[in-house]
C-alpha cells in the first residue's frame, strides 16, 4: 500500500447513482477510516446496498469520486474492486451450492500445480485453516449447499480473508443468522478489525450496531443525512435520522370488533422427511376469528411461510392434524382449492413469488379473477379495466393507469397490486406472509392502514414479519414459532420486541 | 385514466419489432425482384405468390402450435416427428380402412378420409398428453420430454409404416402412397392450406389474448410458481398448450401428406420443429416464456419463407441447401436486432477482448465462404476483406468508446 500515509481507507465523494425512474443515491459523500468498523444505516430503499456496490465494483458511479487507500480508482468490475482489496459479503449469499467449500472460496482465483492442474490439496489446506480462524466447524471438502446459512455466510467471509481484502463490506451479515451465529460472527469482526482490516456494515438492527461501530453514518433516500462518532450518538436518535420522523407506533390501537371463529388449527404437524428435526412443524394449534390479526414471529426458518403455505395448500398435503376453516375441516391441495373457499394468500417473495412480469397493471391485479372480466365468453379489456379500477383505489396504487408495466411501479405499489388482486376474490381469510419486505417506509405506513382497514371490515388476517414492531402495531395476538413449533403467544397488551425475541431465540 | 403511451388504433394492431418485421419481408421481396436473373416475381407473379404461400402456410400452422407452448414457458422439440406421426397415422389407417383402393391407386371416399384425419388429430392429442405427463407428473424439463419424443416418434412411425404394410399389403414398405382425389384437391388448390392457417392463427390469437386460458398462459410462462400461488391450474394449463403444440403438428402432418402424395415417415417433416420455433422467436417470442404474439409468428414465418424463396431464385442451386443457413442468419440477426438498443444502452460490446479478436476473422471467414459458394471466388475475396474491415472497425470504436 502506497498511501498508507492517509488515515482513511475508503473515501467516496458526492457520490450519485440513478436508475430508471429513481435516483438511489445523490451526492453523498463518505469517508471511512482505517482499520475501524463504520457503520452504514437507513431504512430499506436508502441506497445502503447500492453504495456498497458501488464500492466494491459492481455498479460505476453515475458521477463522483472513490477513492481507496488515498487513490482514486474506477473499478470495472468486482475482480478489479478485489485487487484493490475491497471484498463485499452480499445480503443474498453468492456461493455455489454444488461445488465444495474450498472450491467456493477459492472460485475464480483456483490454485494451481506446477502442471497447471487443480492444486486440490493446496486449496483444501488453506481453506481449513481460514475456517478454523473463523470457528467454523465445517470441511472444506463439505458441498456447500448442504451448510447452514450461518456457516456459509462464514464462508464468504473466508472468501474475503483468502483475498486478503484490507476493506471488508458486510451488507446485513445477521440477517439471517441465530444468535450464536451472531455471537461468533461478532468475534470474527473484532478479530479481523484488530488485524487491522477496514469493515464497513450495514444493518439496521440499533443494537448490534452500537455494539460494534466506531462511527454511523445514516442514509435516507439517498441522501447523507448524518456521520457521527457512536459514543456523541444514542440509538433513538440514529433511529430518528434513519425515518426522519418520529414513528407512531401502536397508532391502530382502538380496538377491533371480534367476529365469529373463522380458523381453528389443531396439533397440525407437516412432516419433512430429508431434514434431521423430521418435521417442518409441529403442534400448531391455533385459533383465528374473524375482524382479528394474528401475528406470526419466528427468525428465518422457524416456520412461518410454512405455516401460511400449509392453510392455503401451496404445498403437497402431507401433514396431519386438522383445520377447520368456518367450523368445516379443509384440506387444501391446490391454492386453485383455497381460492375457492375464499381464502388469500400474499407471497413472501414479491418478485419470485407473486409478480408477473410480462402483465401490466390491471393484468397483475385481475389474475384471480378474470371470470368476471368476461363478455360473451372473451376477455373485455374494458370490463377489465372497470373491474381493477376498485382494487387500485382502494389500495391505494399510485400508477400512471391500469396499462403500465408492473415493473415499473415501487415495491410497495407492487404489493399493494397484489393485495388488491386477491381483494377481487372477496376473500374471508387472509393470509400476507411478510408483506412490508424490501418496502420503503411511507408505502409500510400506507400497507398498515389498509391492513388495518380489511381487517375491520370483517377480515381475518393472519401477518408474519420479520419485523416485531410491526407486528406490536397491528397484530391483535401474536404467536411465536420457533424451529418449528409454537413457542409463545402473547396478547397485544403483553407482547413487548424483548419477550417475542426472547422466546424466538429460545433464550 | 389517460396514459403516456397512448398510441392511435393501427400502430396498436402490430407491435413496433413487427413492423420491422413487415418492412423486412417488403425489403426481401423487393430485393429479390432486382436481383432474380429470371425475374419470375415479375413474369411469373402468381407461381411465386403461391409457393411462398404454401410454404408459409405449412410452417406456420405448427409454429402457431410452437408459439402456445413458447409462451407458456415450455418448449415442444418434437412437431418434425410429429409431422412424420400424423402422415403415417393418417396413411395406416386408411390402408386399414381401404386395402384394396390404397393399393389399387383408387378413392377410398371422404369418410374414410375423414376418419384418417381424425386419427392423426388424436394421435397428436395422446402425443400432447404425454408431453404434459413427462413434463409435470415425472418432472422432466420440457427439453429433455420433447427431445425423446423428438427421436422415438419419428422411429415410432417407420414402425408403423413397415409393420402395417407388412400385414396389410403383400410387401413391406417405408412409404404409403396416398393418391385419394380429396388430397390431390388440397394439393392443387394453394387457398386451402392457406385458409386453414389464417383460420387456425385467427383462434390462435383469439385463445390468446381474448381469453381466460390464453392469459394464463402467458401468466404460466411469465411466472410458473407465481401462477400456481395465485390459484392457476398450471398443469391443465400446460396440458392445453403441448396439446395444441402437437395437434398443429398433426394438421400439418396431413399438409404434408397431401402436398407429397406419401406418407414418408423417414423424412416427412424431419427438422421443421427447428424452423417452427425460428419463427415463432424471429416473430418476438422470448424462450424464457411469457412473450410473443400470433401476428409475430405470422409475420416471422413468412419472413423465414420469403428469404428462402429469395435465396433460391438468386443462387439457383438447390435452395433446401442453403435452408438450414438461411433460417439461422435470420434467427441471429433478429434476435440481435431485438436487443440492440440494450446493448447501446449497457454499453455492452459486440467485439470484447480475446473473445472479439477471434470473432472477427471468424465472421469474415463464414461470409468469405458463403459468398465464394455462391458467387465465386472473386465475390469470396471481396466479403472477406469486407468483413474483415467493418468489424475491425467496429471494434476499434469499441474500444475508444469505452477507454
Amino acid at each position: 500500500m502506497d498511501h498508507i500515509d492517509t488515515p482513511h481507507a475508503v473515501v467516496m465523494q458526492g457520490i450519485t447513482k440513478r436508475f430508471p425512474g429513481v435516483t438511489a443515491l445523490e451526492n453523498v459523500t463518505i469517508e471511512v477510516e482505517r482499520g475501524k468498523l463504520h457503520a452504514i444505516c437507513g431504512e430499506n430503499g436508502a441506497g445502503k446496498s447500492t453504495l456498497m456496490k458501488i464500492l466494491s465494483g459492481i455498479y460505476p458511479p453515475d458521477e463522483g469520486l472513490l477513492l481507496v487507500n488515498g487513490v482514486e480508482v474506477r473499478f470495472t468490475g468486482t475482480r478489479h474492486a478485489e485487487q484493490a482489496g475491497v471484498a463485499i459479503i452480499h445480503q443474498e449469499l453468492a456461493l455455489v451450492e454444488d461445488l465444495s467449500v474450498a472450491a467456493n472460496v477459492f472460485l475464480g482465483r483456483e490454485k494451481r500445480t506446477s502442471l497447471g492442474l487443480l492444486d486440490e490439496q493446496a486449496m483444501t489446506a488453506e481453506c481449513g485453516r481460514l475456517l478454523v480462524s473463523l470457528e467454523c466447524h465445517v470441511s472444506p471438502r463439505a458441498r456447500t449447499g448442504n451448510l447452514r446459512v450461518g456457516d456459509q455466510q462464514l464462508i464468504e467471509i473466508a472468501k474475503a480473508l483468502s483475498l486478503n481484502a484490507s476493506i471488508v463490506v458486510m451488507d446485513e451479515p445477521t440477517s439471517a443468522l441465530t444468535e450464536n451465529e451472531s455471537v461468533r460472527l461478532e468475534r470474527t469482526i473484532s478479530r479481523l478489525l484488530a488485524h487491522g482490516t477496514t469493515i464497513l456494515y450495514i444493518s439496521h438492527k440499533m443494537d448490534e450496531v452500537f455494539r460494534l461501530a466506531d462511527r454511523i453514518t445514516v442514509l435516507r433516500d439517498g441522501r447523507h443525512i448524518k456521520t457521527v462518532n457512536r459514543i456523541e450518538t444514542t440509538p433513538g436518535e440514529v433511529t430518528g435520522w434513519m425515518v426522519g420522523r418520529e414513528i407512531a407506533s401502536r397508532q391502530f390501537d382502538t380496538p377491533r370488533v371480534r367476529g365469529p371463529k373463522l380458523l381453528e388449527i389443531n396439533n397440525l404437524r407437516v412432516p419433512w422427511p430429508e431434514h434431521p428435526r423430521g418435521y417442518r412443524l409441529s403442534e400448531i394449534s391455533l385459533d383465528l376469528h374473524a375482524g382479528e390479526i394474528l401475528g406470526v414471529a419466528g427468525l428465518m426458518g422457524a416456520g412461518r411461510t410454512e405455516l401460511l403455505e400449509t392453510i392455503f395448500g401451496a404445498i403437497e398435503p402431507t401433514w396431519t392434524g386438522t383445520i377447520l376453516l368456518q367450523g368445516k375441516p379443509v384440506r387444501f391441495r391446490h391454492p386453485r382449492e383455497a381460492c375457492a373457499a375464499h381464502v388469500a394468500m400474499v407471497t413472501e417473495d414479491r418478485k419470485r413469488l407473486g409478480l408477473f412480469p410480462d402483465l401490466d397493471v390491471a393484468g397483475n391485479v385481475s389474475l384471480c379473477s378474470l371470470t368476471e372480466a368476461l363478455r360473451g365468453g372473451f376477455l373485455s379489456r374494458a370490463r377489465e379495466e372497470s373491474l381493477v379500477a376498485a382494487p387500485l383505489r382502494d389500495t391505494g396504487v399510485k400508477t400512471p393507469g391500469p396499462h403500465a408495466s408492473i415493473t415499473a411501479l415501487s415495491g410497495g405499489n407492487q404489493q399493494k397490486c397484489i393485495i388488491g388482486r386477491w381483494l377481487l376474490t372477496k376473500p374471508s381469510l387472509l393470509l400476507l406472509d411478510d408483506p412490508t419486505r424490501g418496502i420503503d417506509v411511507g408505502a409500510k405506513a400506507e400497507l398498515y392502514s389498509l391492513i388495518d382497514r380489511l381487517c375491520r371490515d370483517g377480515l381475518g388476517v393472519i401477518l408474519t414479519s420479520s419485523e416485531l414492531p410491526e407486528l406490536l402495531a397491528l397484530a391483535d395476538r401474536i404467536i411465536v414459532l420457533s424451529e418449528g413449533r409454537l413457542i409463545a403467544e402473547f396478547s397485544r397488551a403483553q407482547a413487548t420486541e424483548q419477550k417475542i425475541m426472547e422466546a424466538a431465540t429460545g433464550s | 385514466m389517460p396514459h403516456p403511451e397512448a398510441s392511435p388504433k393501427i400502430s396498436s394492431l402490430l407491435r413496433s419489432s413487427e413492423w420491422a418485421l413487415v418492412l423486412a419481408i417488403l425489403l426481401a421481396v423487393i430485393a429479390t425482384a432486382v436481383a432474380d436473373a429470371n425475374h419470375s416475381y415479375w413474369f411469373e407473379p402468381f407461381e411465386s405468390i403461391r409457393d411462398i404461400a404454401r410454404n408459409t402456410a405449412l410452417l406456420g400452422i405448427f409454429a402457431l402450435g410452437a408459439t402456445v407452448v413458447i409462451i407458456a414457458g415450455g418448449i415442444d422439440l418434437s412437431a418434425g416427428s410429429m409431422i412424420a406421426l400424423s402422415g403415417t397415422t393418417c396413411a395406416t389407417t386408411m390402408l386399414a380402412l381401404a386395402p384394396l383402393q390404397m393399393m389399387g391407386m383408387k378413392p377410398v371416399g371422404p369418410l374414410v378420409v375423414i376418419i384418417a384425419c381424425i386419427a392423426s388429430l388424436l394421435v397428436g392429442f395422446l402425443v400432447g398428453t404425454l408431453h404434459t405427463w413427462l413434463i409435470t407428473s415425472i418432472r422432466l424439463p420440457p427439453f429433455i420430454a420433447t427431445l425423446a419424443t423428438l427421436v422415438g416418434l419419428r422411429s415410432f412411425a417407420r414402425a408403423l409404416c413397415e409393420s402395417s404394410t407388412a400385414a396389410l399389403t403383400p410387401t413391406k414398405s417405408a412409404l404409403i402412397n396416398v393418391s385419394d382425389p380429396l388430397f390431390k384437391t388440397v394439393r392443387e388448390n394453394v387457398s386451402i392450406p392457406v385458409a386453414v392457417f389464417g383460420v387456425l392463427a385467427l383462434i390462435t390469437w383469439l385463445i390468446l389474448t381474448r381469453t381466460v386460458l390464453g392469459r394464463h398462459i402467458h401468466a404460466l410462462g411469465g411466472n410458473e410458481p407465481a401462477a400456481r400461488l395465485a390459484g392457476i391450474r398450471t398443469d391443465n394449463v400446460q396440458w392445453f398448450a403441448y396439446c395444441f403444440g402437437a395437434m398443429t403438428a398433426a394438421l400439418a402432418g396431413l399438409f404434408y401428406v397431401a402436398n407429397e402424395s406419401v406418407a414418408a415417415p423417414v423424412n416427412q417433416g424431419r427438422g421443421h420443429e427447428l424452423n417452427a420455433i425460428a419463427a415463432a422467436v424471429v416473430g418476438g417470442c422470448s424462450l424464457a416464456g411469457g412473450v410473443g404474439t400470433v401476428p409475430g409468428t405470422v409475420l416471422g414465418a413468412i419472413f423465414l419463407r420469403v428469404v428462402i424463396d429469395a435465396v433460391s431464385k438468386i443462387i439457383k442451386t438447390g435452395a433446401d441447401v442453403y435452408e438450414g443457413l438461411i433460417v439461422g442468419i435470420v434467427v441471429v440477426i433478429a434476435v440481435t436486432f431485438a436487443q440492440i438498443g440494450e446493448m447501446a444502452q449497457g454499453g455492452r460490446r459486440l467485439l470484447p477482448g480475446g473473445l472479439g479478436l477471434c470473432a472477427i476473422p471468424t465472421l469474415a471467414i463464414l461470409c468469405g465462404a458463403i459468398a465464394t459458394m455462391t458467387a465465386g471466388a472473386r465475390a469470396g475475396m471481396i466479403a472477406t476483406g469486407v468483413a474483415v474491415a467493418f468489424l475491425s472497425f467496429v471494434r476499434l470504436w469499441e474500444s475508444r468508446r469505452t477507454a
